[in-house]
């Protein structure tokens, strides 16, 4: 754990080394304004850069693994992501309503009047109907 | 896991911090026999202080690892 914590901060230590290597050639006046960069600015601007880079990354390194101990023990909770939004249900189709009896007469009118056209054929033609005197469409009318 | 990651930075920076202490002689931006340049001071002192923190924080990293070890010998004995 200190171990960790040593590494962390000397890591840290280095990261500013390297920024403040990167303007060094820029804060000390060895960079002529307006001119090439020379070798020792080339030389330190990159090597700050490296080094800015290998802190930070060891940093995040040692600070990632001072948590890592921290959940081990107990001492951290670790945060629970909030939870993803469950995909909602797919909506299913709803049952029918059911029809009352005006749709019902609605959606049967067309057989209705087939078979009243039926019936009417029937008659002109002298052919009976065998099942029922009643009229067919008169037993739908009074539903 | 990330430790060792840690503990190759602290390497890399060390190897690193060896470089700038040997850059301005190296690149050649410091003349031979001439005083030191600002650049050269700036290296040699960044160089040389990465360098040494480093190496530092790899002994003090090495000992704490060490008398872990040497703490869970002791327990394997009881």
């Amino acid at each position: 754990m200190i171990r960790t914590f040593v590494g962390a901060v000397a890591a840290t230590l280095a990261m500013l080394a390297g920024l403040w290597l990167m303007i060094a050639p820029f804060a000390l006046g060895t960079q002529p304004e307006d001119a090439d960069w020379t070798n020792a600015t080339q030389s330190e601007f990159f090597s700050g850069l490296a080094v800015a880079v290998v802190g930070l990354a060891g940093a995040i390194a040692f600070a990632l693994s001072i948590y890592e101990e921290l959940v081990t023990r107990g001492l951290v909770v670790p945060k629970q992501r909030a939870a993803e939004p469950e995909p909602e249900p797919e909506p299913v189709p709803a049952a029918a309503p059911q029809a009352s009896s005006a749709d019902l007469a609605g959606l049967l009118a067309p057989l209705v009047e087939a078979l009243r056209e039926d019936l009417n054929t029937a008659r002109h033609s002298g052919e009976h109907r065998q099942n029922g005197k009643a009229p067919l469409v008169g037993v739908e009318e009074t539903r | 896991m990330k430790a060792k990651m840690g503990v190759s930075a602290l390497i890399l920076l060390f190897v690193a911090g060896l470089w700038l202490v040997a850059a301005p002689f190296a690149v050649g931006y410091q003349p031979r026999g001439a005083e030191y340049v600002d650049a050269t001071v700036n290296d040699l002192w960044l160089g040389g202080g990465i360098a040494a923190l480093s190496f530092v924080t790899l002994v003090i990293y090495a000992a704490d690892a060490l008398r872990d070890l040497a703490r869970r010998g002791k327990h394997a004995d009881v």
